[in-house]
């Protein structure tokens, strides 16, 4: 499996906590970048990505994705591969849950990059997602305000998934 | 995929505009975070509500704003979208202050209310989605007069919850009206989270389903998003004539106004990351790292503002407050006035024409004389049929559908689009059925009490010309909803005129000056004389009854009874049978206007009779006829023989039982009873 850059703010506290826990679980040759400060030639050096996009108000990116997309905007991804992550509310924002997979990934496939990590919407109830495309999740949709007893096992199987898709 | 060109970006928007942009944010930051000042000071700006955290998407209303074409009705707490939109930042002040000085209307209106009427830039009422309705209004106006631009009409999400919001965007829909709604949602309204307001919690999902309106969601703490999405709202409402919801996410990094206390019902961790949302924060950082600006050219900026803040702190400090006398300026504009017939009498003598066949005549010859003139309301217009009474009758065959037409059944959006359409252009001159009856005018008592404010509170900058005709009074057998005269209600409201004629000429000729007038004037149309046969005079072709002009019916010198509308023929009858039977010589003195009120004509009769009868039909308890005896007393003491004494309605509802209306409404007998009892004091 070649290099995994994983990105995410490094100011997060439980995006942070969810992080080392896949990287525990994946092994291997693993790089974290923080969104923060991140160059396009930061971004541009791996094949295999985790993204973590946790999904703000109603339904929304973080600031900190918003402020860096502009630095790939012009990229080809062709080749490469997106796993993506992040928390999100189904209770308290049911109209909007993980939104900001779904937003993550529009942008990703604009731009020619491989999905990876496709999960099951079964065990969540919400009422629309972004990130939603059938029956599945077009990542992984972690809920720490309802589910949290679930998490550590949705990112098992999650990342037993993705050591089979990455290249 | 979104369908929104992204025209801007922090890559591709040129320099000149980040930086421009840049000043405008960072210039409204230091105002808003200014504004608290003035209050510890005691100085001013006691209601503020703050605009952080809304930055990006007043930015972009501002920017997209062309005040050559377009009409802008900001609420209070679009600091940032009037100085995007031009405002500097001594006006800004002058209105925080409440200085004579203030464009928007000198210091009358609340602080943080920013408008300039002179750029269309409307002064709003802090009623929360108030001026919804008159951006619909005006965007009548700018698809009737195939002009140029949009109505934005700028509201907090909350404001959604008011009916006449709905009332609002259901007519832009139906009319298919160049109208862009902006919600910006900022979760709350106050301390009320949305999911007390409604289900959805993106409230624009509420109106999806509506026809021919376009719903955008936009992300209102981002610049080039709130820009990009304002753009094509803008191009997309113009060139399809169809009305757009921007829906933009904002969050409140401050309390609601300076008198609400977040901390009491948001916890550590929202008030954290609102922080973090910080719009200009994020743009700031945005033009550091993609280097379309060095640290240095912001920091000069913000010099530049910081001193631009200071010269507009001193200009405002300086300003004049408005003075105690001028509180008397502009309650109403001048009304029209007539040469013809400065009394409002004549002596023609031609065929009688019933009281319905007056107001029908009269508002076809000002259609033809004024081609800029409107009539709407509800049952106005449908082939044969003119109104409920045909009042209107063969109006819409004659001038077209454009200016005769059918209102939804919504008396609020009756008034507040003739409020909103009156603000295209001087000339304009609106005629509304405000209700089917005057006793279903209520729902349209909040568009009526803003628009007795506009004249006003714009400090005479905008005067809505309008008139609202209502049938009214009972003696039909209508019951409680049918038979309300509700003039009394309505007069405590400055800034409209009231009338009342009771005969054909007079309704006539007050209808013509009120058309002709500006402002706003209520035209009470006794109902139940529209067709009877002692309404009906001979009435000259261009008669014209000037306000506040009152009309002896009978001279007398033992008495005088002060009446209007449907009582007026039963005083005249009283009068006659006191004569008759020998008991006095009995005045009748028919105001016909009561705002303004004949107080001259009034006084002379007392002077002359010493003994004054106040009849109307409206309650005497809470009556309009407890102001005229109050103004006889103080100002005609000396002169009274005996107390003025009044009749009207019992204070009960009327029933819609014969027998029971009978014993409500006054009468020929009560009159009578009360004029003996005081011929003989």
């Amino acid at each position: 499996m070649e290099k995994t850059g994983i990105f995410y703010s490094f100011r997060s506290v439980k995006t942070a906590q969810q992080v080392k826990k896949i990287m525990k679980l994946l092994g291997g040759d693993v790089d974290t970048v923080d969104v923060d400060i991140a160059t396009t030639d930061d971004f541009m050096k791996f094949t295999n990505y985790i993204l973590a996009v946790p999904t703000w108000f109603d339904g929304e990116l973080p600031s900190y994705w918003d402020e860096f997309l502009p630095s790939i905007e012009d990229e080809d991804l062709k080749g490469k591969n997106f796993a993506l992550f992040g928390g999100g509310d189904q209770k308290g924002y049911p109209e909007n849950f993980v939104d900001g997979i779904g937003l993550m990934a529009e942008f990703l496939e604009e731009r020619g990059g491989q999905l990876v990590g496709f999960t099951s919407t079964e065990g969540y109830t919400f009422e629309e997602s972004r990130a939603q495309r059938g029956e599945q999740f077009v990542g992984l949709a972690l809920d720490i305000e309802n589910q949290a007893a679930l998490s550590n096992e949705r990112i098992e199987r999650w990342v037993e998934s993705l050591k089979k898709e990455f290249k | 995929m979104s369908d929104i060109p992204k025209i801007h970006s922090i890559k591709k928007t040129d320099k000149e505009t980040l930086m421009k942009w840049y000043r405008l944010l960072f210039l409204g930051r230091t105002l808003d975070e200014k504004a608290p000042n003035y209050l510890k000071q005691a100085i001013g700006w006691s209601y503020h509500a703050p605009a952080a955290g809304h930055d990006g998407i007043q930015l972009a209303i501002g920017q997209v704003f062309d005040r050559s074409k377009d009409h802008l009705f900001p609420y209070y707490r679009d600091l940032i979208t009037n100085l995007s939109a031009g405002l500097t930042a001594e006006e800004i002040i002058y209105n925080g202050i409440s200085k004579d000085t203030d464009v928007a209307g000198g210091g009358r209106h609340m602080s943080n209310h920013f408008a300039k009427p002179e750029w269309n830039i409307h002064n709003v009422s802090s009623c929360t989605g108030n001026h919804t309705l008159h951006a619909v209004g005006v965007a009548r106006a700018i698809k009737t007069y195939e002009a140029k631009g949009v109505a934005f009409s700028s509201q907090g999400e909350s404001s959604v919850s008011e009916g006449y919001v709905y009332e609002a965007i259901n007519g832009a829909s139906k009319e298919q009206l160049p109208v862009v709604f902006v919600f910006q949602d900022n979760g709350y309204g106050i301390s009320v989270p949305k999911k007390d307001q409604t289900a959805n919690r993106k409230v624009a999902r509420n109106f999806e389903s509506m026809k021919h309106l376009r719903v955008m969601y936009c992300n209102g703490k981002d610049v080039f998003d709130s820009m990009n999405t304002m753009l094509e709202a803008t191009k997309w409402a113009e060139e399809n004539q169809k009305p757009v919801i921007v829906q933009a996410n904002c969050v409140r990094i401050h309390s609601h106004s300076n008198s609400d206390r977040h901390e009491l019902y948001r916890d550590d961790n929202e008030l954290g990351y609102v922080k973090e949302y910080d719009p200009l924060a994020k743009y700031r950082r945005l033009l550091l790292r993609y280097e379309r600006a060095t640290e240095e050219e912001l920091k000069a900026i913000e010099e530049d503002v910081a001193a631009e803040v200071k010269v507009a702190h001193r200009k405002g400090m300086a300003a004049p407050h408005p003075t105690p006398e001028s509180i008397h300026d502009f309650v109403l504009p001048e009304p029209y006035v007539s040469s013809k017939y400065p009394d409002g009498t004549h002596t023609f003598d031609g065929e009688p024409q019933k009281l319905i066949q007056g107001l029908n005549e009269t508002l076809k010859a000002e259609f033809r004389h004024n081609p800029d003139t409107y009539i709407w309301g509800q049952d106005i217009a449908n082939k044969d049929k003119g109104g409920i009474f045909n009042v209107s009758k063969g109006m819409q065959q004659e001038f077209g559908k454009k200016r005769v037409f059918n209102a939804p059944i919504a008396e609020d959006f009756i008034m507040g689009t003739a409020n909103g359409m009156v603000r295209f252009n001087k000339n304009i001159r609106v005629v509304v059925e405000g209700a089917e009856f005057a006793d279903y005018f209520w729902p349209a008592m909040e568009q009526f009490v803003e628009t007795t404010h506009e004249y006003w509170r714009t400090k005479g900058q905008f005067s809505p010309n309008i008139t609202v005709r209502l049938a009214s009074g009972g003696y039909i057998g209508g019951g409680l909803y049918h038979s309300q005269t509700i003039e009394g209600a309505l007069a405590t409201f400055p800034g409209v005129r009231i009338v009342y004629p009771s005969y054909a000429d007079d309704a006539a000729g007050l209808l013509r000056t009120s058309m002709r007038s500006e402002g706003m004037t209520v035209f009470l149309e006794p109902k139940a004389l529209y067709n009877a046969p002692k309404a009906a005079t001979p009435i000259p072709d261009d008669f014209e009854v000037p306000f506040g002009k009152a009309r002896t019916r009978r001279e007398g010198k033992d008495m005088t009874i002060f009446t209007y509308g449907n009582t007026t023929h039963m005083c005249v009858e009283v009068a006659e049978q006191l004569a008759k039977e020998g008991l006095g010589e009995v005045e009748v003195i028919d105001l016909r206007s009561i705002i303004p009120l004949d107080t001259e004509a009034i006084l002379a009769s007392v002077k002359k009779t010493s003994k004054a009868l106040v009849v109307h039909e409206d309650k005497v308890f809470g009556g309009f006829g407890g102001e005229i005896a109050a103004q006889i007393t103080t100002d005609a003491f000396e002169y009274l023989d005996a107390p003025v004494k009044r009749v009207g309605s019992t204070f009960t509802p009327v029933g819609f039982n014969r027998t029971l209306e009978a014993a409500v409404l006054p009468n020929n007998e009560r009159i009578m009873e009360a004029a003996k009892e005081l011929l003989a004091y």
